[in-house]
C-alpha cells in the first residue's frame, strides 16, 4: 500500500508537496510544548516582532492624538473649574472678611444685621443706586443704612418684594451727619461736584473756621440726623483749608464702591429712627447747623 | 512572477496579518491577508508554491500561539492547493469568480483551523463561524475586489489574465 503511495506522490508534484507540508504542520502539532515554545520564540521574535513593535507605535500614535485632544478638553474643563474655584475663593474671603465684622457686634446687634448681595450698580460715573437682593419679604424697610466692614454704605432708598435699591453716599444727593472721631466737630460729607457733574471728591461741610480738624483724622457718622447710627466709618480727611467763616475740608470716603459685592443692612434701628427730610435743609436745621426759623 | 517577489509578498502578508489586520478589523472580524496572497499564489503560479507559501506564512503566523503550532500551516497549505487545483476549472480573470473563490478558502482556512483550535470544545466552532468566520471572508474577498481593481489597473496579466505566469 505504502509503495502505489510513493509512486503517485513522486509522479504528482504538488501532491507530494502537499503531502510534506501536511506532515511537517502534523509534526509541529505534535511536538512538545518546549520546542513549539523554542521554535515560536525564533519566528516570532526575529521575524513578526521589529514588524509589530512598528505597528503598535503607529497605532500608539494614533491613540496618543485622541488622548491629546481629550486632555486638551479637559485643561479646559480644568481651566474653567479653576476659574471658579478661585471665584469662590474670592467669595469665601470676602464672608470671611465680614463674617469676623459681623461677629464684632453683640447677640442683639447682630440680629438687627441682615446680610445681602450686591445684584446690581446703575449709574454712570459716579454709582447712583446699589441694587441688593433683600427687599420687602425679608423685612427691609426704607431708610435702613446699609454697611460693610470698611465703614457706611449708604441708606435704603427704594423697597421691592425680592430687592432693594440703597442709595450710596457717592450719589449726588446723598449726604450724611458726621463727626470727626478725634476732636468731635460736627459737619455734613457730601459730594463734590466740578466741571459738567464731574465728581471731583467728597468735602465736609459747614465745619466753622479754626475748628480742630487735621489730615488723616478719622470722620464718623454722628447719628445726628436720625437715618444713620452714630460711630460708623465714613472716611479720612485727607485736605483741610482755612476760609474766613467755615473750613474746606475735603474727605476720602472708606468705602471702594466699585467692589462691593455683600453689605449688611441694619434693620433694627429704623423703627426709633426719624425718617430723614427730603429737603437738606431741614437736615442742616435738625443738625442745628443753620437756625430753625430761617426760611428754606 | 518571480520567486523573490513572491517571498516578499508573503512576508509583508504574514506582517499585516499580524500587525495591521487587528487594527482594521470591522465588528471584530477581520481580512484574511494570508489567505489573500495564498489564493493569489495559487491563482497566478499554481498550487505548489501556494502549497509551500501557505506552510511557511502559517507557520509564522502560528508563532503567535505556540499551543496550536503548525495548525496555520497546516490549514494554509491544504487552503492553497484546493484553491489553486479549482482554478484550473474556472473563469480566472472575472472579479466574481475572484473573489467567490477568496470567500471560499477563507472559510475552509476557518474552518480547518477552528475545528483544530475548538477540538475539546467543538460546540464553540458553531457561533464563532457565524459570528466571525462569515464576516471576515467576506472582508477577505472585498478586498480581493481591491486587489483585482489594481491589477486591472497595472495590467497585471497573472490575475487579470487567463494564463499563468
Amino acid at each position: 500500500m505504502v509503495l502505489p503511495l510513493v509512486r503517485l506522490l513522486s509522479r504528482n508534484r504538488q501532491l507530494s508537496t502537499l503531502t510534506i507540508c501536511v506532515v511537517l504542520s502534523i509534526v509541529s502539532l505534535a511536538l512538545p510544548m518546549p520546542a513549539k515554545n523554542a521554535v515560536s520564540t525564533v519566528l516570532s521574535g526575529g521575524i513578526l516582532g521589529p514588524f509589530k513593535r512598528v505597528a503598535r507605535s503607529l497605532v500608539e500614535i494614533g491613540s496618543m492624538r485622541e488622548d491629546n485632544a481629550l486632555l486638551r478638553r479637559i485643561a479646559v474643563e480644568l481651566a474653567d473649574d479653576r476659574a471658579a474655584l478661585l471665584e469662590y475663593k474670592h467669595e469665601n474671603d470676602r464672608l470671611r472678611e465680614l463674617l469676623s465684622f459681623f461677629v464684632a457686634f453683640d447677640e442683639e446687634e447682630r440680629s438687627e444685621m441682615l446680610p445681602a448681595r450686591v445684584i446690581g450698580m446703575p449709574g454712570g460715573r459716579v454709582v447712583e443706586r446699589i441694587e441688593v437682593d433683600k427687599g420687602a419679604l425679608d423685612g427691609v424697610k426704607k431708610n435702613m443704612p446699609v454697611v460693610v466692614p470698611d465703614g457706611l454704605v449708604g441708606k435704603i432708598s427704594s423697597v421691592f418684594e425680592d430687592r432693594a435699591l440703597v442709595e450710596p453716599l457717592v450719589s449726588a444727593s446723598s449726604a450724611a451727619g458726621v463727626v470727626v472721631e478725634r476732636s468731635r466737630v460736627r459737619g455734613v460729607v457730601r459730594p463734590r461736584f466740578g466741571s459738567a457733574t464731574t465728581l471731583a471728591g467728597w468735602e465736609m461741610d459747614y465745619v466753622p473756621a479754626r475748628s480742630d480738624v487735621r489730615i488723616g483724622d478719622l470722620v464718623v457718622t454722628s447719628g445726628l440726623g436720625g437715618v444713620y447710627p452714630p460711630s460708623l466709618v465714613v472716611g479720612h480727611v485727607t485736605s483741610v483749608v482755612q476760609g474766613p467763616l467755615t473750613m474746606d475740608i475735603r474727605v476720602d470716603l472708606a468705602v471702594r464702591y466699585s467692589t462691593i459685592e455683600q453689605v449688611f443692612i441694619i434693620t433694627g434701628r429704623t423703627a426709633g429712627v426719624r425718617v430723614r427730610p427730603e429737603n437738606e435743609d431741614e437736615l442742616l436745621r435738625e443738625l442745628g447747623l443753620i437756625n430753625p426759623e430761617e426760611d428754606p | 512572477m518571480r520567486t523573490g517577489t513572491y517571498v516578499a509578498l508573503v512576508f509583508a502578508a504574514v506582517v499585516l496579518d499580524a500587525a495591521v489586520a487587528p487594527e482594521i478589523a470591522i465588528l471584530g472580524a477581520r481580512p484574511d491577508f494570508l489567505v489573500l496572497v495564498i489564493v493569489y499564489a495559487g491563482l497566478a503560479l499554481g498550487a505548489t508554491p501556494a502549497v509551500i507559501g501557505g506552510f511557511a506564512a502559517g507557520l509564522v503566523a502560528d508563532s503567535e500561539l505556540p499551543d496550536y503550532l503548525g495548525l496555520h500551516a497546516l490549514s494554509l497549505s491544504l487552503t492553497g492547493y484546493m484553491t489553486a487545483s479549482l482554478w484550473d476549472h474556472l473563469v480566472k480573470s472575472n472579479v466574481l469568480v475572484q473573489c467567490a473563490i477568496l470567500f471560499g478558502a477563507s472559510l475552509l482556512h476557518d474552518t480547518i483551523y477552528y475545528v483544530g483550535y475548538y477540538r475539546n470544545h467543538i460546540d464553540m466552532f458553531g457561533p464563532f463561524f457565524v459570528r466571525y468566520a462569515l464576516l471576515g471572508a467576506a472582508y477577505t474577498a472585498a478586498l480581493g475586489a481591491l486587489v483585482y481593481v489594481v491589477a486591472r489597473w497595472r495590467h497585471w496579466g497573472a490575475i487579470v489574465g487567463d494564463t499563468r505566469t
